[in-house]
């Protein structure tokens, strides 16, 4: 499968990465993007079997990829993973079609209880 | 002061969800409680909350200390780790640490891009510090600080 990693964090996407690795989610085709302008390109491009995006990120928000490929009919597997969460943005993410939300910092088993259904 | 504003226990909630997750999962390397104490060179990094509240979350260490925060992060030896490690394994942790607090504060709050300085504390003018934790880790000062806007509210003339 091919997994996208959005996250204007350098750090961020590394743990993210070594995160799928410990739980048990290895070798996958891994495509990383820095904003969300390019998480929506990469999206585009890529074709991704999973989106994993942070919320907060220059050019694009995180919420503004989701709406932006759902409305052109994209129903890409798509969870956040991100240290803010309000009720109103996992309303906003449930709503817009989100699979999960992960909070930072998360652990290995966060991740397997979150993606499990995506990456079996 | 607002009934929702962060207390040092929520910051000691997030400071143990961080060093489980990430400086330390193996649970051998804790953060230790104790006195403040200004490291002879420093590490601050900070994320600003504005909006609907308006001050600073800012995490301080020694330089050392980054070093083993970045390594760790970063999954690297300590003498792997760069200049630039350090700046964004510090942003990072500012960024988790604000996040989380920005949770607890009210919804209209917004969290600003992370801001680091390497050799210096970070300086908050017409703030004052509403909580700190603070300690060592590895035996080197760590601290972990929230600032709030004396003047919120009041429009500068």
């Amino acid at each position: 499968m091919k997994i996208l990693i959005a996250d204007d964090s350098r750090v961020m996407r590394q743990i993210v990465i070594r995160t799928l690795r410990q739980a048990g989610f290895d070798g996958h085709d891994l495509v990383e993007a820095a904003d969300g302008r390019q998480a929506h390109d990469a999206i585009v491009a890529e074709k991704p079997d999973l989106v994993v995006s942070d919320w907060n990120m220059p050019e694009m928000t995180g919420i503004q990829v989701l709406d932006a490929v759902r409305a052109a009919g994209n129903t890409v597997p798509f969870g956040f993973v991100t240290s803010e969460c309000t009720p109103e943005m996992q309303n906003a993410a449930e709503a817009a079609g989100a699979l999960f939300f992960i909070i930072k910092p998360f652990t290995p088993e966060r991740f397997k209880e979150a993606l499990s259904t995506v990456l079996g | 002061m607002s009934e929702n504003t962060p207390t040092i226990d929520d910051l000691r909630e997030i400071a143990d969800q961080v060093w489980s997750a990430y400086l330390d999962p193996e649970g051998v390397r804790p953060f230790e409680l104790g006195e403040p104490k200004q490291p002879a060179t420093a590490v601050s990094a900070s994320v600003s909350l504005t909006g609907a509240w308006h001050g600073h979350v800012v995490v301080t260490c020694s330089s050392e200390a980054a070093r083993h925060a970045a390594a760790a992060f970063l999954a690297m030896g300590t003498e792997e780790v760069g200049d630039e490690d350090i700046t964004d394994v510090m942003g990072e942790l500012a960024n988790i640490v604000g996040g989380n607090v920005k949770s607890m504060l009210p919804p209209a709050t917004l969290v600003s891009l992370p801001h680091v300085v390497n050799g210096a504390s970070n300086r908050f003018p017409t703030t004052r510090q509403i909580c700190e934790l603070a300690g060592t880790w590895l035996d080197e000062p760590f601290s972990i600080s929230m600032w709030q806007g004396r003047d919120a509210g009041v429009v500068a003339a």
